[in-house]
């Protein structure tokens, strides 16, 4: 299975069909379940249909007839408790369906009698069902028919109470003023306003008084029959009927005889008539009432008759439906036995369709294409966001392994072009930081010759008093010499003017030969100052030119002049300033060849600091201090050494390392430029040598330089 | 099913109107049965056939002069008053059919001017029923005055039996007083105002006559009232049979003072008796219709001319003109906006109602009007005057 699939997994397949297999995989196993459950249903479905064509139908045929003969039998008193004829005919209207209903339900339970393959049933509860409800029915008509009779007979004897009260009221109304007329006559004798009264003895008289009580007989046996009537109404049992009669013959016979008594008058003539229509109408009154009740009691027979035959069916058909319900349960229980066969066998397929569909989900969809559509997309997506570096992994061989292929080789290219963008990037880069520099060297090259010039013109002006000193000094001499010369010239003159002849004597001739020798030793002293000054200034006028040249030159002079030079120096920026200069030079030391006035700068630069130290101190230090200068020079192997040590204030072990450093100064701003030191360091180096200092805070401080005999090769130091 | 969606449609747009509260003034609401913005519809069920057919016809005439008065000067805040009228012929089960069909098949506001005691004891609870006032009834009978939504006109029949007791013992001294009634309510009802004002004097009927309703058969009355020899008869029934029995008796020979309630519709009885009705006295609840004063005779003449120009005044049509100012007086006191229980409340609120000098007072525990009695005797010429003879006064 796995190998296959490893196979399945190496082949060639699009998209599509993967989707049709999987699809189509699913809609296999839901048919082949739909297919099952068919079959199950078919199980089902036949079971059910032998419960149905057999046993629920009769069931339902007998539960319709028990149901339909309890219609029927409620429908009988709705008939009889109808009050007009139109009540019962919308009862029986509306009783008619229920009948049909019975009669169809009877039938339908007939025929299933008739085409029931079972021999067992009960032959005669089928037929007395059959009997019973079809009696039932006819019961029903009967009913119908007799309240029908018992309307007729009501309206008719209606009618006949209205005749007799309409009787009763034309009597009342003879017979009241007959009364009161009657009374009258035989109290007073007046029959009328027109004619006398009667003599006593006529009207209150035996017959007058037996008028006056034949009407109120007549009266009152009108009210019992009226009262005898209202109770007949009112009767329902035939046998009392007949006691009823029985008073009312009496009354009427009462009523004859009285009105045989009344006298022949017009008005008796009407209540004789009047009272023979009443009687007549009365008898006719019981007659009706008599047929009434008649009618009701075969009513109520055939009602009792009915809830007994409804009792007989009811039984009938609780027995079919026992009869019938054993039957449906054997059905009923093949039925649900097919049903949870059925039930088991698809609950079965439905796990194995929807495992299989769940498989084929996971399997094509979400593994071999969700998935890696989803790897494929975060990929792009990570590229699109600018990672380049994460490899494109996704396998198989389809479109979406074409489309990661297609992804990968964009991105190497990518990756490629954005490589050369940034090699491109730096060169340029670079190149532009090159220019910057250069630029900036130009500038620094510039500003490092404007400060060394700047330093040469401080260095100068430095100079300047102590230049101004030495040139001072020797026109000193002269000044004063050409005035001493000046002077024995004028001791010649005046000499040569005491002999008015002119003539000298000896003695004068060796005093004015004394005075020019005097001349001659002044004048030679005179040349050898102007020579010196003379001197003076063209070294100066060197330095300030700045030549690079080397020469040989005598390093203990130079040395000489440059301490010279710089206690002048100091001396003329503080006239306090003082210090006591030991010098210790090798006569052996002789002639090396330099850059003399670089040199030369170099000792000026260090005695200088020298000079600042021990004055430093001087200013700290009590009366005892004696600020002391050394310099002593020495013959080495292949050059010199010179010495310039001060007992100033020393220099801090922090700062020691620093003092070479271009710019690095601790005087203050306006006194140092800081380049002294570096200078004078690149000077040494250039020729060949090497400068040091040894130093104790407070105590001492000593610069030593040596220089090579052989230096190197050199253009000079800066141009 | 559907009267229950109506009703709730109804509910729900009262309660809208209510929610709302902006009735507009001018629409009167339709429910009010017998009035529109036009008019108010009143009906009359009473007899106008039969022994009191004079009863029903001069309370009509009087209802109607006194609604065409009002009509003529614009009716009551602009609506116009008409009646509708029906026999029930003095038959209390006509009386019930027809107070029915009054309410509910021509929607009448009111009922007014019903005439006799035992059609109004069938006809009020019907009305009572219906929530429909029941007006001015031509009757003094007890029972209608503890019905709170009958407004009575008139004094009852006990205010006009004990006047007329108090006259015959004050003024005549008698003391022999028979009774004859008719056999149903009303008589009944007389029967006992005349026993409670025997009581109130120690006094008993010296004999009691009675005759059966509907008919003249009145001579077994006569001759039982005779056997007690009275000085005076009080009768309580119908003009007919009253006007029989007056007849009868001074035919044989037995005169003694006659007496009968309002009720016997005076008119009606002086013609019938005719000469014989001289000497016979009535109570009446209502002014003296030819009388100068108090004002309300007069304008009730000038109402009946104008109504009817040949119509004589009596004192039943003069009831009917008082009822039928006592109608307007009570819409007039409604306001524009009328309904049948504001009806009824606007004349129990009013206290002292003046109708041109006849006064009335209504009030929350008492529903009649007047307790005036005025004593009229029938000269020889058949007319009616003033007993003044009696002293007869208003009582109050």
């Amino acid at each position: 299975m796995i190998a296959w699939f490893s196979r399945l997994a190496e082949g060639r397949f699009r998209i599509a069909t993967q989707l049709y297999v999987g699809i189509g995989g699913a809609a296999v196993l839901t048919l082949a379940a739909s297919l099952v459950a068919l079959f199950a249903f078919a199980q089902v479905g036949d079971s059910q249909s032998r419960v149905n064509e057999g046993t629920v139908p009769e069931l339902a045929a007998a539960f319709g007839v028990a149901r339909g003969s309890g219609t029927l039998v409620a429908a009988g008193p709705r008939l009889t408790a109808s009050a007009t004829q139109g009540e019962l005919d919308r009862a029986a209207v509306e009783i008619a369906p229920a009948r049909r209903a019975f009669e169809d339900e009877l039938e339908l339970l007939m025929s299933q009698e008739a085409g029931g393959d079972d021999s067992l049933r009960d032959e005669t509860r089928f037929v007395s069902i059959q009997a019973r409800g079809g009696e039932l029915i006819g019961n029903i008509g009967a009913i119908q028919q007799s309240v029908s009779e018992g309307f007729e007979l009501g309206n008719a004897s209606e009618a006949l109470r209205l005749e007799l009260s309409l009787l009763r009221d034309e009597i009342a109304a003879l017979l009241v003023p007959a009364l009161d007329n009657q009374l009258f006559y035989a109290m007073t004798g007046y029959r009328s306003f027109r004619e006398p009264p009667a003599p006593r003895d006529v009207h209150f008289s035996e017959p007058e008084i037996d008028r006056y009580r034949v009407l109120v007989g007549l009266q009152q046996d009108i009210t019992i029959v009226d009262q005898l009537l209202a109770s007949l109404a009112v009767l329902a049992d035939r046998a009392k009927i007949e006691p009823v009669e029985e008073q009312y013959e009496s009354a009427a016979t009462s009523i004859e005889r009285a009105l045989s008594a009344v006298d022949e008058t017009e008005t008796s003539d009407r209540l004789k008539e009047l009272f023979g229509q009443m009687l007549a109408r009365s008898r006719a009154a019981f007659d009706l009432r008599r047929e009434e009740v008649g009618v009701m009691d075969r009513q109520q027979e055939l009602l009792l008759e009915n809830q007994d035959l409804a009792l007989g069916l009811g039984q009938d058909v609780k027995d079919l439906v026992e009869d019938s319900r054993s039957r449906a349960g054997v059905a009923t229980l093949a039925s649900s036995q097919a049903i949870s066969t059925g039930r088991a066998l698809l609950l079965a397929l439905n796990i194995v369709s929807i495992a299989g569909a769940v498989f084929i989900a996971w399997l094509f969809v979400g593994r071999l294409l969700v998935r890696r559509f989803q790897a494929l997309s975060s990929s792009m997506r990570e590229m699109a966001d600018g990672n380049l570096e994460a490899e494109i992994g996704i396998g198989g061989n389809d479109e979406v392994a074409d489309m990661a292929a297609a992804l990968e080789v964009f991105r190497r290219h990518a990756l490629e072009v954005q490589r050369l963008n940034l090699v491109e990037k730096l060169a340029d880069e670079l190149k532009e930081k090159n220019n910057e520099l250069e630029v900036v060297l130009a500038d620094l090259q510039k500003a490092q010759d404007q400060i060394v010039m700047r330093e040469k013109l401080a260095a100068l002006g430095e100079l300047t008093a102590g230049v101004a000193h030495e040139i001072k000094n020797p026109l000193n001499f002269v000044k004063n010499f050409s005035e001493v010369s000046a002077e024995l010239l004028e001791e010649v003159e005046e000499i040569m003017k005491e002999n008015e002849d002119g003539s000298l004597t000896e003695d004068q001739r060796e005093e004015i030969a004394e005075i020019f020798a005097d001349l001659s030793g002044n004048l030679k002293l005179i040349l050898g100052h102007g020579e010196r000054a003379n001197r003076i200034v063209t070294d100066m006028l060197k330095m300030g030119r700045g030549a690079a040249q080397r020469e040989l030159a005598d390093i203990n002079r130079l040395v000489d002049e440059h301490v010279a030079l710089a206690y002048h120096s100091a001396r003329a920026t503080d006239a306090s300033f003082n210090v006591t200069i030991e010098k210790d030079y090798d006569p052996d030391l002789g002639n090396l060849e330099v850059v003399s006035q670089d040199v030369g700068r170099v000792f000026l630069n260090l005695v200088s600091n020298a000079c600042y130290a021990t004055d430093e101190r001087r200013r700290s230090a009590d009366e005892s201090y004696e600020p002391t200068l050394t310099v002593t020079t020495r013959k080495m192997d292949d050059g010199v050494e010179v010495r310039i040590r001060d007992n100033g204030s020393g220099i801090p072990p922090d700062v020691v390392d620093k003092i070479f450093n271009p710019f690095f100064t601790t005087k203050p701003t306006d006194q140092g430029t800081g380049l002294g030191l570096a200078l004078s360091a690149d000077i040494v180096r250039e020729h060949g040598g090497t400068i040091r200092v040894f130093t104790e805070p407070g105590e001492f401080t000593e610069m030593i330089v040596e220089l090579s005999a052989a230096p190197p090769d050199f253009d000079g130091l800066l141009p | 099913m559907r009267l229950c969606a109506q009703v709730a449609l109804t509910a729900a747009a009262c309660a809208a109107t209510v929610v709302l509260g902006s009735a507009p003034v001018g629409a009167q609401p339709e429910e009010v049965p017998g009035v529109s913005s036009e008019r108010v519809l009143f009906g009359q069920s009473a007899a106008f056939s039969g022994p009191a057919a004079e009863l029903g016809r001069g309370m009509r005439l009087g209802i109607e002069a006194a609604f065409k008065e009002a009509n003529d000067s614009g009716g009551v805040h602009g609506r116009r008053l008409e009646l509708v009228t029906v026999d029930d012929g003095y038959e209390p089960e006509e009386a019930i059919e027809n107070t029915r069909r009054l309410i509910e098949e021509d929607a009448v506001f009111a009922l007014v001017g019903g005439v006799g005691t035992p059609t109004s004891r069938s006809a009020v609870p019907v009305a009572r029923d219906a929530g429909v006032p029941y007006v001015a009834p031509f009757t003094g009978a007890g029972f209608l005055r503890d019905e709170p939504h009958v407004i009575n006109l008139r004094a009852s029949y006990a205010q006009e039996t004990e006047e007329m007791v108090e006259r015959l013992t004050k003024d005549l001294g008698i003391t022999r007083i028979a009774v004859v009634i008719q056999n149903d309510s009303f008589g009944r009802a007389g029967l006992a105002g005349v026993r409670a004002a025997f009581d109130k004097r120690g006094m008993e009927a010296v004999s009691i006559g009675v005759y059966p309703r509907n008919t003249t058969a009145v001579k077994t009355a006569l001759v039982d009232i005779e056997v007690g020899q009275p000085e005076a008869v009080i009768m309580v029934g119908a003009y007919q049979p009253v006007a029989s029995l007056i007849a009868w008796a001074r035919h044989i020979g037995l005169d003694p003072v006659f007496m009968t309630l309002s009720f016997v519709g005076s008119n009606a009885l002086a013609e019938e008796l005719g000469p014989a009705g001289a000497g016979v006295y009535v109570t009446q609840v209502v002014p003296f219709p030819t009388a100068g004063s108090p004002r309300i005779a007069a304008a009730y003449r000038r109402a009946l001319r104008a109504h009817s120009a040949g119509a004589e005044p009596g004192f039943v049509s003069f009831e009917g003109y008082l009822a039928g100012r006592l109608v307007v007086e009570a819409l007039e006191r409604c306001g524009p906006e009328i309904d049948r229980d504001r009806f009824v409340q606007a004349l129990r609120d009013a206290g002292y109602i003046d109708l041109d000098g006849f006064r009335l007072a209504f009030g929350e525990q008492d529903n009649q009007g007047s307790d005036a009695v005025f004593l009229t005797v029938i000269d020889e010429q058949g007319r009616y005057r003033p007993a003044t003879r009696l002293g007869a006064r208003a009582k109050q």
